[in-house]
């Protein structure tokens, strides 16, 4: 190697060092930037409402009040919220996941009449927004099935193939498993539903942890149908849960701060455990298109 | 060779002729749930929006066909349509945009090689996962105006507080802000499409003395032209139902400012039990996405590179 061009590479080598310091910096920045709107509900919800409205504010709570969650347990019901919100999500992501993963089965390797028609319709259906349905099904729901006021509305929707677009990834997942997995399967005497449960499924399993996960988030971030289709307030869930609590406390920032911190943690728990399913399903998402 | 390949026989292929063979049975057993699911959770309600719109029905007496009064209705004496039309634009707008820009800038700052990329990831990803209730609620605090954070970080540089989400020129903004905070999965998704740009081609560009731009604008873009539509297609369709921070927090106000489409549709049909108006509501919610998400995909020929080429 010529002189100049080591001295090139070198060059080179120590911009690119500089460069990923910068990087590094700016990474945090925007980190800190990012986590410090919840930072900021923490602190909050640990301080007195002397010390919240005090000037300058301070970035770290004088005495960490951690009894103010338990002030808040006595009017925020959050476990029987947590319960409740468990009793919907549970049920729709085994649910949604298992009719899902039936349906990319029969769409990516059995052949049938009218396949194409029905898969038309099913991808159809995934350009169609939400709300467009909203007022049809609740009027079905609660007049035509007498559901009011009940969880079946936001349980039941799951156990009808989970949505197009778990169904589309589930299929298009399946499609890149090779088909002499389950041929031979076949000359071995499986079944369809053999080569469903013993051979396709184990080999999708990520797939399906993901459709579960996007279920969850689905039913986690939801408010409006939780609103429409649920009255009694013990059959709050969180969502439903802290927004009324908010308009209970107007003035009371600790304790609104508590509970929406307490609203937080089963989510962060939750993706604490799964953070590697998370990425990957996104990323699936990502890709196939 | 290849006579032997064509003749030999797929087992699954002998049963192909028959329709309700085995195989068909087995596919409309699975299906029975999609199949279901379609007809009554889809299709059909799409049928009964349109069907309800062209009535007056209130829930309470049975329904009569008044025709397309409430579509004239809606564009002639509704007072709020306007209004709602702009602000869910206006939201929109800035939301889609913002998400887009910080999204795409963080996966690029995450796609070089630092440490901890990882937890960085995480960081960025989390407030995805909280429940949007929670967030809204939570947000509403910094958002305060006399001890919220904003303000006192406005008050500490010398300006004029601001009452953000009470005030009705500042609510959309700063409603738009939260939904680019929470634009984690866009992140994700970006970071996904960069690590799948093939090395080879900025490794030849620097060989040819491209600088970091030149290989930015005409390689790591081209290359993310794919990933940038989805993400918008979704980003765009996501926000522009927006419904959640209307109902966890302002409810529609201050004044008009926040009542958003989706939310003007459910404060019609769930607080004023005007069903038919309500739908009426909702197909032209529906029309206005329709259009948006038709521009863009007559559009995406024009600027998506294909990796295919032009082989088709």
């Amino acid at each position: 190697m010529s002189t100049a061009a080591y001295g090139r590479l070198r060059s080179r080598k120590r911009r690119d060092r500089i460069l990923n310091i910068i990087t590094f910096a700016v990474v945090i920045l925007f980190a800190i930037l990012a986590i410090f709107p919840i930072w900021w509900i923490f602190r909050t919800s640990l301080m007195t409402n002397a010390e919240i409205y005090k000037y300058p504010p301070s970035l770290i709570p004088d005495n960490w009040l951690f009894s103010n969650y338990e002030k808040t347990l006595q009017v925020f019901k959050f476990w029987k919220y947590l319960w409740n919100t468990m009793v919907i999500i549970v049920p729709s992501c085994l649910a949604g996941t298992f009719t899902a993963t039936l349906c990319g089965y029969a769409f990516a390797r059995l052949r049938f009449r009218g396949k194409n028609l029905i898969w038309a319709l099913c991808v159809g259906s995934m350009l169609l927004p939400a709300m467009v349905t909203l007022i049809p099904l609740y009027i079905g729901w609660t007049r035509g099935l007498g559901f009011s006021d009940s969880y079946w509305p936001l349980i039941l929707p799951y156990f009808c193939g989970g949505g197009a677009f778990n169904i589309f990834l589930i299929r298009q997942f399946i499609m890149s498993i090779p088909r002499e997995l389950d041929q031979a399967a076949t000359i071995d005497g499986a079944g369809y539903f053999r080569i469903l449960f013993n051979i396709i499924m184990p080999a999708i399993k990520p797939a399906m942890i993901v459709v579960a996960l996007f279920i969850f988030i689905t039913l986690w971030n939801d408010l409006l149908q939780q609103m429409i289709y649920i009255n009694s307030s013990d059959k709050y869930t969180i969502a439903l849960g802290l927004t009324n609590f908010r308009g209970q406390l107007k003035s009371d920032w600790s304790l609104t701060m508590a509970a929406t911190c307490l609203s937080f943690a089963p989510g962060v728990i939750f993706y604490l455990i799964g953070q590697r399913y998370f990425v990957e399903g996104i990323t699936l998402t990502g890709l196939k298109n | 060779m290849e006579t032997i390949k064509t003749k030999t026989i797929n087992p699954l292929q002998k049963r192909r002729s028959r329709i309700f063979s085995a195989e068909a049975r087995v596919a409309y057993i699975c299906l029975i749930p999609a199949f279901l699911g379609l007809i009554f959770l889809t299709y059909l309600p799409l049928v009964g929006v349109l069907g309800i719109s062209l009535t007056n029905w209130t829930g309470l007496k049975s329904p009569v066909f008044i025709g397309l009064d409430n579509y004239i209705k809606i564009f002639t004496t509704d007072p709020y349509i306007k209004d709602s039309i702009i602000s869910t634009i206006y939201f929109a707008a800035l939301s889609v945009t913002g998400s887009m820009i910080y999204s795409l800038f963080i996966a690029l700052l995450l796609n070089r090689k630092i440490p901890a990329r990882g937890f960085f990831r995480a960081v960025f990803y989390v407030p995805y996962v909280l429940p949007a209730a929670a967030i809204y609620v939570g947000w509403s605090w910094l958002y305060e105006g006399n001890f919220g954070f904003f303000n006192y970080v406005l008050s500490e540089l010398g300006l004029n507080k601001i009452l953000f989400i009470a005030d009705s020129s500042f609510v959309v903004p700063s409603l738009s802000l939260i939904s680019v905070w929470l634009a984690g999965n866009l992140i994700v998704i970006f970071l996904a499409g960069l690590q799948n740009v093939p090395v080879t081609y900025h490794e030849a560009a620097e060989m040819d003395g491209a600088g970091g731009w030149h290989r930015f604008r005409h390689i790591t873009i081209p290359c993310m032209t794919p990933i940038i539509f989805y993400n918008l297609l979704m980003c765009l369709i996501a926000n522009l139902q927006v419904v959640t921070p209307a109902l966890a927090l302002t409810n529609g106000g201050p004044g008009n400012s926040s009542r958003f489409l989706t939310y003007l549709m459910y404060d019609q049909a769930f607080v004023n039990y005007r069903l038919g108006y309500a739908c009426a509501t909702t197909l032209i919610i529906f029309a206005i996405l329709a259009v948006f998400t038709t521009v863009l995909f007559k559009t995406s020929g024009r600027w998506i590179y294909n990796e295919g080429g032009d082989d088709k």
